[in-house]
């Protein structure tokens, strides 16, 4: 499939990328030019591609109006956490569900997967009950527990067993003739080889903490502990129409660096994901 | 973890390779197993002690009622309608997000120069706010918006988008599919990459040309990654709403007024928690089924299998 | 040496991170509010309110929670459902009537007339009506806001039609000259007259035009639907002629902004006058809404603000709200939110907080408003009726729509729920 392509192909195919492209870009630049335009100007309809009057002054009241940096914190921090934990947790458990033989492993894979089905609406009030029990309410606590250890980790553990079956066993055959133990063979065997497969988990772990809406909205109740995607809905007049514009700044700040950072680790992401192979 | 495996292996017959084995599997799974039972299990307990109560959150009324919310399941008259919305909205929506994300992924597995800025600008709406997201979308699908006006130069009048009872299931749909497709793609594209070249050689080498090595060779390779994203697709797909209560509130009519949305609405806004639950129930119920369902299917439709 | 580097580390940790939830003094009472608002003004101004409090009952404090208004009613309803309701809340119109009648709010009119000073003959009879049950005030209308009409002079002009100021200088200022000058704006290629927030789904807010037939969504006790009596059929045919047959409104599926200045009127709140452009702005004017077969009327949105019978400090939660509410803090209040207090209703005081309307506008919109304006529809279980009668409603908005047989199909649809 991979193979050189004719100078012709090659132009109608960036043709045909283009054309696809506009309903994925559109609102990206809409979101992009709308930050810069005064607010009268954002629902002038046709809307304009080029803002006709520019107004830079929304970037700097998104950190006047809310403590946006300490939000910005708040998310990068709770994302970084919940990253680590997740790589953590998952790839021990992908492990075991893999390569280790112990009894109702099966049962307990399936019990696992469980959390794969779940919509987080569904749970809610129980875990919001439950964390009110623990004095974790308005805490962060919520927000990197239920991430870790509950549902949106289960798909990492899927991903991590996936890898870890397809891993030839003869390696780790030798470590046990040399007297490692498991956690040993886990850590300096497996793990190093998992490595694209950990890249594939963090991208979709950050990625997911990143944009997490209702959960922070349930759990969280003071400007000072909120996350982005909850501030972002905090930017309005004094009678409670979204001040659109400073908004719209707020939001392409929260994009810009996770693009940024998927343009840099992109390659090592796919190849990453390659190499696991996610065998059903 | 570290405690465990250093302890110096006793002399004692009772340790042996498979129990200490046995014992690091369940050290292993422990925290994600844990994890589960006490974030998801025990609540859907929950849930489904709730579904056998009449609870109204603001009179602060809870009285059991045994199965009386299950009988008003399959009484309700409106259930029906939600439950074809929300098979139409799925089907749709898998069919045309599997299918775009092949379809991207196979463009952008080519050698071209550039490509990688072709590769994040399709990713870019996974990272976009949902809500800036939505409210450009609102306006192309306008009656007199964007999409309309460009149909308009080409001679076409276009419907009424998100008012006509098909157009607004489409809308709705495709809008969630531009979101959210990048990351299937992406999928594919490492499943892609996968692919050994050899087998294209040998293929070439055989004369085969290139519709042929695609459905011969590329789609069952990838066809782990098909399953295991279709899975995901579906059941993501069983859980959007924010998209639907923005565009269409559900309407026109009851036509995009899907499982989790009619759920939603019960619960959080008509404050009929008790029903809300069973609702839950139906859908997790749901949702169970079709994953066991596409589970063993599996067999038969992915090509290898360890 | 390395150990107290991580123990600092991790204290700094500790206190840049929002792992540890806030600590309070033992004996001390927090009061929590939840709000709809974020804007950093309102915040000052309740905080100010929150300090005198303060200033003679030292040991209270009140914290304000902002909420994301979409989400206002779910996460309420989350922290209700979870054992952990807020002290104090807003709430919307709309939800008036199943918090009121839940139980879940304390009574407030006793607090009050005992309150020193309060004065509750002060506050406007009609104002309070949607938040009271059997006489006992259960929330105060913090906000009462008339609808209005914005208009862009320019538009209509332009379009050679008479403008609003024009029609009330010749007293003719009715519904039908009204949509008579929409259409024209419409034949322009502008846009004629837009209900704002409406967007064919909010349709409670038709209730700003409708009213001037005397049409009611259903009876006074709420037992009965009235959509299908004559007064709406009337109503709801004009806005159906004015929609498809003359062009005055915009047809479904085209939302358009009135304050980006291509349309020549809108029906909205007056607070919405700070969506006015401040650069190049067109020439506008806020009028009243127009007179129609029952004659003059007006409408007001509200919101109350309640206390949770709950509460384990439900006594001060009321106090407090006493207090916020008071004449001397409503004159604060009402530099954002229009007061129900009969004695800020005048121009002096409402001319101060909003510098962008002329002494006239106050007097003709707001002042009257306020003082005769009915309350948008509401009901107990309102999100549901809202959503059935939506739902039915949709079948109104094509071209070819039979009025009568549509509205006896919202009846048909949403009288169970009414007589339940």
């Amino acid at each position: 499939m991979k193979t050189d392509l004719s100078p012709r192909l090659r132009v109608a195919l960036y043709g045909l990328l283009c054309v696809l492209l506009i309903p994925f870009v559109f609102p990206t630049w809409w979101m992009l030019t709308s930050s810069v335009k005064p607010i009268s100007d954002i629902f002038a309809f046709p809307p304009d591609l080029w803002p006709r009057r520019f107004d830079f002054s929304t970037y700097a009241k998104v950190f006047e109006l809310q403590p946006f940096a300490r939000q910005y914190w708040n998310s990068a921090y709770i994302a970084a956490i919940v990253t680590l934990g997740t790589m953590v947790v998952s790839s021990m458990a992908g492990y075991a569900f893999a390569r280790i033989k112990f009894p109702f492993s099966n049962t307990m894979f399936m019990i696992v997967l469980l959390g794969l089905l779940i919509p987080s609406e569904v749970t809610i009030v129980p875990l919001f009950q439950m964390f009110l029990g623990w004095g974790m309410i308005n805490t962060h606590w919520p927000l990197i527990l239920v991430p870790v250890f509950g549902a949106p980790s289960v798909f990492a553990t899927f991903v991590m067993r996936q890898f870890f079956i397809a891993l030839p066993g003869e390696l780790e055959e030798a470590a046990r003739v040399d007297g490692l133990g498991r956690f040993k063979i886990f850590w300096l065997i497996a793990l190093p080889l998992a490595k694209p497969a950990l890249g594939a988990v963090a991208i979709f772990t950050f990625l997911h903490s990143w944009n997490l809406y209702l959960e922070p909205i349930v759990f969280l109740s003071s400007t000072q502990m909120f996350t982005l995607p909850q501030a972002l809905t905090q930017f309005t007049d004094a009678y409670g129409g979204a001040m659109w514009n400073i908004q719209l700044a707020a939001a392409t700040m929260t994009a810009i660096p996770v693009l940024v950072v998927f343009i840099i680790a992109q390659k090592q992401f796919v190849e990453g994901l390659a190499h696991t192979g996610l065998k059903g | 973890m570290s405690l465990m495996t250093e302890t110096p292996p006793r002399k004692r017959p009772f340790w042996t390779m498979a129990r200490r084995d046995a014992a690091a599997g369940y050290l292993f799974i422990a925290p994600q197993l844990i994890g589960i039972i006490a974030f998801v299990l025990i609540p859907l307990c929950l849930v489904f002690y709730y579904s056998l109560h009449e609870w109204n959150v603001l009179a602060n009324t809870f009285n059991f009622v045994g199965a009386a919310n299950y009988q008003m399941l399959l009484a309700d008259r409106a259930l029906p309608q939600v439950l074809l919305s929300s098979a139409i909205f799925s089907v749709g929506l898998v069919v045309l997000n599997m299918s775009l994300a092949l379809l991207l992924a196979v463009l952008l597995d080519q050698k071209l120069k550039g490509i990688t800025v072709f590769r994040t600008l399709f990713f870019s709406p996974v990272v976009v706010s949902l809500v800036a997201w939505t409210i450009v979308w609102s306006f192309l699908l306008q009656n007199n918006g964007g999409i309309n006006g460009m149909l308009a130069m080409i001679g076409v009048e276009g419907p009424n988008w998100l008012r006509n009872p098909t157009t607004a299931m489409i809308s709705v749909i495709v809008v969630q599919v531009f979101k959210n497709v990048g990351l299937n793609m992406i999928l594919f594209l490492a499943a892609l990459q996968g692919v050994p070249k050899e087998l294209y050689e040998a293929a070439r080498v055989d004369g085969a040309g290139h519709f042929k090595q695609f459905r011969r060779i590329t789609l069952p390779m990838i066809s782990p990654t098909i399953l295991l994203t279709s899975i995901i697709t579906i059941v993501g797909s069983l859980q959007v709403f924010a998209q639907i209560a923005v565009l269409t509130q559900g309407g026109p009519g009851m036509t995009t007024t899907v499982l989790v949305y009619y759920l939603y609405q019960q619960a959080f806004q008509f404050h009929f928690f008790g029903y809300g639950s069973t609702l839950s129930i139906l859908l997790f119920v749901i949702v169970a089924v079709l994953t066991f369902v596409q589970w063993q299917m599996r067999k038969r439709i992915v090509f290898y299998e360890n | 040496m390395r150990r107290t580097i991580l123990g600092s580390t991790f204290a700094a940790l500790a206190i840049t991170t929002g792992l540890t939830a806030p600590t309070f003094a033992q004996d001390a009472i927090n009061l929590r509010m939840t709000i709809w608002s974020a804007n950093e003004a309102h915040l000052a101004m309740f905080n100010e309110i929150a300090e005198g409090f303060k200033a003679s009952n030292p040991d209270v404090s009140i914290a304000f929670e902002p909420i994301p208004f979409e989400n206002y009613t779910t996460t309420l309803t989350t922290q209700i459902a979870g054992g952990n309701p807020p002290d104090l809340a807003w709430i919307l119109e709309s939800n008036a009537a199943d918090f009121v009648n839940s139980g879940a709010l304390a009574p407030l009119t006793e607090a009050f007339t005992a309150t020193e000073g309060y004065d509750m003959a002060d506050v406007s009879e009609q104002a309070t009506a949607l938040w009271q049950k059997d006489g006992q005030l259960y929330a105060y209308p913090f906000s009462t806001s008339p609808f209005a009409i914005f208009v862009n002079n320019d538009v209509i002009k332009a379009a050679g039609a008479k403008t609003p100021a024009e029609l009330i200088a010749e007293d003719a200022w009715t519904w039908d000259n009204a949509f008579a000058t929409a259409a024209t704006v419409g034949q322009s290629g502008k846009t004629g007259l837009v209900v704002r927030d409406f967007k064919y789904q909010v349709w409670q807010n038709m209730a700003s035009i409708w009213n001037a037939w005397g049409a009611t969504p259903w009876s006074a006790d709420g037992k009965t639907c009235t959509f299908a009596d004559q007064p709406m059929v009337d109503a709801m045919t004009a806005i159906h002629k004015a929609i498809f047959v003359d062009g005055a409104m915009p047809g479904p599926g085209e939302d358009i902004d009135f304050f980006t200045g291509e349309t020549g009127m809108t029906i909205t709140q007056i607070s919405r006058a700070s969506l006015l452009p401040k650069e190049d702005p067109f020439d506008w004017d806020l009028v009243p809404l127009p007179s129609g077969p029952v004659g003059t009327y007006a409408v007001v949105g509200q919101a109350g603000v309640g206390a949770f019978a709950a509460s384990p400090n439900v006594e001060t939660a009321v106090a407090f709200l006493g207090y916020m509410t008071n004449p001397e803090n409503s004159q604060k209040l009402a530099q954002f939110f229009p007061p129900a207090r009969a004695s800020l209703l005048n121009a002096q005081t409402l001319g101060a907080t909003n510098p962008l309307l002329s002494a006239e506008q106050i007097e003709n919109v707001v002042i009257d408003g306020i003082s005769y304006g009915m309350v948008l529809p509401g009901h107990t279980n309102f999100a549901q009726i809202q959503q059935t009668v939506r739902s039915s409603l949709d079948a109104l908005w094509v071209a070819d729509a039979d009025v009568p047989a549509v509205l006896q199909s919202v009846c048909d649809s949403v009288g169970p729920l009414l007589a339940r």
